[in-house]
């Protein structure tokens, strides 16, 4: 079975969010809510701009299904991490739990409350038939059932976001790499996906690390 | 439909318009019904008729292969688009497939509805396609390009600007000119006495030497002269240099002048603009005056700082549109200006802050500091696409209800200040002086 995975290529993104309004109109995501976004690091400081389009990467060992309460974190065969908005209370944790900051609460209201919790599904809906009403009005588009990759990276102008197929992806990326000779880094790759990696599916990596390492990539 | 490579495609239809809407010929016949000239819309005269009637949704529309035949091929005979007849077109639409994808040529091949001989045309006969759609011109796939016959698709500089300058030659010079050129030096434009002198006036039919007489190749309605002009390999337009020195121009070459408001007066004195131009398309203009008049006022003192504007990704033009877009609208929620880290600091400014820019002409606007290395210290950036706020004021109130964009903001043109360029009276707005100050 293919795992899914995002891969945001830093040397290409030009922040031109085409995928945040992809996302926002194929989803109908509400105003304030944001599936995806593109953070600008040092902008405007020649030589050291970078842009990242960031959303749920769909981790591995992710936090949010470890810490939430209820349980409402379940993962596909492709290893998409999909929740029941019917089991969502909204406490939270898994906002906190996030390395990425995927998940959204649509209120802010008295007494913490929050709403159901909306992230990014990989354009896979959620637990209700596939393409149903009632799907896409909890969970948005979804696209996986159609054969579809998600809109987003399918939107991208430079091909920066690329989803899709885990090894697919590495190797078009490693491919990359090898052309222009630097940015063998993939942000947030060891965060979501672990190290070391599966063999075929990473991106080399320019320093061999002794011993694989938490934290920080 | 022309394609950035000049190729033009005939589109057929899809769908009839859906409800009670009308197609675009439709509607313009049944204006001119309306407005009293759709004798005159339809060509009649004589007992002909350019453009033939269509039923379409049970109503009345000019036929569009009478509307390129009868109207643009054969009113076009100075810019090339005469030879894509609806026919010809039509065929390289049905025949794809025999047009080299790199050459753009068709090798051979012939239209099995028309049996119509596509050999050596290029596909969509990029403009300019010259003569008579009869004569077969084939397109041109590359502009100016002399390697080839005209007839292959080469091309000369036209001679658009006469033969002399000064006593300098504006044609072309010896040993330029198009492959199997008969003349092989530059040429004026072709009009019915250089055929004669050359003694190539008789190549035309009798029938052309009716309508070529006392004409030129771009007023001979028979294309008899663009056709022998062609045959023996010379463009009808002429041979000629390309011109770099526009004579007609206040500025024969681009040179720089200062803007109105410049931030630096020791320039204006080096660089100064032109004289003011009392009838400039019947308005007096001012220029110099305006600019020695922010100098001797110190402009460039209270107002420190260049403003310039441009656009941001989220939205178009005016942004009407785009601010109406909730997708797009929540991307950039307010009109700002970019400071650069110094300048910000040096008037205790902060990212995310209100700011007052004001410049020359009094105007104030209210916007959003974006605190950025992405500009210099002596200028300042806003983004043209926002509206609706007038110096500090919301004018939601103002619209009609339910038409307001969602967001809004001040519009950039408010404060830039008075200016036009000389030659297309584009006005100025990337170039003035502004100050900002904590709101």
């Amino acid at each position: 079975m293919a795992r899914m995975k995002f891969l945001c290529d830093a040397e290409r993104c030009i922040e031109c969010n085409g995928c945040v309004t992809a996302c926002k109109n194929e989803n109908e995501v509400p105003w304030g809510v944001n599936r995806r976004r593109v953070v600008t690091l040092n902008d405007g400081v020649v030589g050291a701009e970078k842009s990242i389009s960031v959303a749920c990467m769909h981790c591995s060992d992710a936090p949010c299904m470890a810490v939430c309460p209820v349980d409402c974190f379940y993962r596909t065969d492709d290893g998409v991490v999909l929740h029941d908005k019917d089991l969502c209370i909204g406490c939270g944790y898994c906002f906190y739990a996030c390395p990425f900051g995927a998940p959204q609460f649509p209120q802010a209201g008295a007494f913490g409350l929050r709403g159901k919790m909306d992230k990014c599904t990989f354009c896979a809906g959620g637990p209700e038939p596939d393409r149903s009403e009632v799907e896409f009005k909890k969970y948005g588009r979804n696209r996986l059932s159609e054969g579809k990759l998600p809109a987003c990276a399918e939107m991208c102008s430079t091909k920066a976001l690329l989803g899709g197929d885990g090894d697919v992806i590495a190797d078009i990326y490693r491919e990359r790499v090898l052309r222009r000779g630097r940015g063998s880094e993939v942000w947030g790759w060891s965060t979501a996906y672990g190290l070391p990696p599966k063999p075929g599916a990473q991106p080399p990596v320019q320093q061999q690390q002794p011993a694989p390492t938490s934290g920080k990539s | 439909m022309t394609a950035s490579n000049r190729s033009l495609q005939w589109r057929e239809k899809v769908i009839d318009p859906l409800f009670e809407s009308r197609t675009d010929q439709m509607i313009m016949y049944e204006l001119a019904q309306k407005l009293g000239f759709a004798d005159q819309f339809l060509g009649k005269k004589d007992g002909k008729q350019n453009l033939r009637l269509v039923k379409v949704k049970g109503r009345d529309e000019p036929s569009m292969e009478d509307t390129l035949r009868n109207e643009v091929n054969k009113g076009c005979w100075t810019i090339g688009y005469t030879g894509q007849s609806p026919e010809r077109l039509q065929a390289h639409m049905r025949n794809q497939h025999v047009f080299d994808v790199k050459t753009l040529r068709a090798r051979g091949g012939k239209d099995a509805k028309t049996g119509y001989d596509l050999t050596g045309d290029y596909y969509g006969l990029p403009w300019p396609c010259y003569g008579s759609a009869a004569i077969k011109h084939p397109g041109s796939p590359n502009l100016y390009d002399t390697s080839k016959h005209p007839m292959d698709g080469g091309m000369t500089f036209r001679a658009l600007f006469g033969v002399e300058k000064d006593g300098v030659n504006l044609l072309a010079e010896d040993g330029i000119a198009n492959k199997g050129s008969d003349i092989t030096t530059g040429y004026p434009q072709f009009d019915h006495v250089l055929l004669k002198k050359l003694g190539w006036w008789d190549e035309l039919t009798d029938e052309e030497k009716k309508e070529a007489e006392g004409k030129t190749w771009a007023n001979d309605l028979s294309g008899g002269i663009q056709r022998v002009a062609m045959k023996h390999g010379c463009c009808p337009f002429g041979n000629a240099k390309a011109r770099a020195v526009v004579w007609n121009f206040p500025d024969p070459i681009p040179q720089h002048r200062e803007p109105l408001y410049s931030p630096r007066p020791d320039l204006v004195e080096k660089y100064p603009t032109h004289d003011d131009v009392k009838v400039f398309w019947r308005l007096p203009t001012l220029f110099k005056s305006v600019q020695q008049k922010a100098v001797k006022d110190e402009m460039h003192k209270k107002y420190p700082l260049i403003l310039t504007s441009g656009r941001i990704v989220e939205y178009e033009g005016g942004g009407e549109e785009t601010r109406s877009n909730p997708w797009l609208a929540e991307l950039q929620q307010d009109c700002y200006a970019e400071i650069n880290p110094k300048t910000a600091a040096d008037r205790s400014i902060r990212n995310g802050e209100y700011v007052w820019l004001s410049t020359p002409t009094g105007a104030k606007l209210k916007v959003k500091a974006k605190v950025t290395e992405g500009i210099g210290p002596d200028t300042i950036f806003v983004p043209f696409h926002f509206s609706g706020w007038w110096q500090g004021e919301d004018m939601l109130p103002f619209y009609p209800d339910g038409s307001a964009p969602i967001v809004r903001g001040e519009a950039v043109n408010t404060a830039t200040t008075y200016g036009y360029d000389r030659v297309t009276m584009m006005q100025e707005s990337k170039t003035t002086l502004c100050q900002v100050a904590k709101a």
